[in-house]
């Protein structure tokens, strides 16, 4: 008995260790510079479920790492007008192709989906509403990604 | 019998991975005139739920609006004025309608510049704004 519940405890602390710790959303968005008028921003966030948490891939941007999934965290990047992918370093490789127009915001959310043995983690492009209704909730994990 | 298990174990293996089959495309090599009047704008009229061939659904929901962009072979090009619309496989692409003769042909993939059809032509209520 007194295994199980140093084992819960454990893991407990794995968990809460691999979530984003930083500040929240509302605290720090309206500190981020405006970009180039030209630029587009697209923002990064994965809510803070507990299952997979262990699973933080690399975010991919047409072929460059520019952060981590992590969850219950996000971090945005200024790009650019034009088309991009986004694909996670995960077992499965689960691409999302979209547009980006000058001063556009785009929202790629980071899901937790089972694979065929560990849970694994892709992207979705949703809706700015949504994007911005959810990402309120995570901590900012870092300066923008280059 | 055991080949069977096999391949059902096989199939569960699959879906559970996210095995999706990838989005149909037909590669659009230039825009095309599609020989009909085209509205700039329009707003759905009714909610319109499909399953994409690749087995996801999708909902076009009443009262939506949607921006002529432009046209192809296939039909007249409308992308969402608000939110996102996408088409899933084993990828997910940004998609925009393709609308001919009042009725839903199938999206255009603008970072693919391809054409995904669907399986049957969807009837759309139309409203003219």
């Amino acid at each position: 008995m007194k295994l199980l519940r140093m084992s819960l405890a454990l893991i407990a602390l794995t968990v809460l260790s691999a979530c984003a710790s930083g500040p929240k959303y509302n605290e720090v968005a309206a500190t981020f510079p405006r970009s180039n008028a030209a630029d587009g921003r697209i923002w990064f966030y994965r809510p803070g479920i507990a299952f997979g948490a262990g699973i933080q891939p690399g975010v991919i941007l047409n072929g460059t790492r520019i952060g981590e999934s992590v969850p219950g965290g996000f971090f945005y990047v200024d790009r650019p007008a034009g088309n991009y992918e986004v694909l996670l370093s995960t077992e499965v490789d689960r691409k999302v192709t979209f547009t980006l127009a000058p001063g556009q915001e785009r929202y790629i959310k980071m899901t937790v989906g089972l694979g065929v043995i560990v849970y694994r983690v892709y992207p979705e492009l949703v809706d700015e509403g949504v994007g911005r209704g959810e990402i309120v909730d995570t901590s900012y994990i870092g300066g923008q990604k280059k | 019998m055991k080949r069977a298990a096999s391949l059902a174990a096989l199939a569960l293996a699959c879906a559970a991975a996210g095995c999706s089959p990838e989005v149909t495309l037909v590669k659009i090599v230039k825009p095309a005139d599609v020989g009909e009047r085209q509205l700039a704008t329009f707003l759905l009229g009714d909610t319109v739920r499909m399953t994409l061939p690749t087995g996801y659904e999708r909902v076009l929901v009443a009262g939506s609006r949607w921006n002529l962009v432009g046209a192809i072979a296939q039909g007249s090009v409308y992308k969402p004025a608000q939110g996102v619309l996408t088409v899933e496989g084993a990828n997910i692409h940004e998609a925009y309608l393709v609308v001919r003769d009042g009725a839903l042909n199938g999206f255009y993939l603008p970072v693919e510049q391809g054409y995904s059809p669907l399986g049957s032509r969807i009837p759309l209520v139309i409203q003219a704004r």
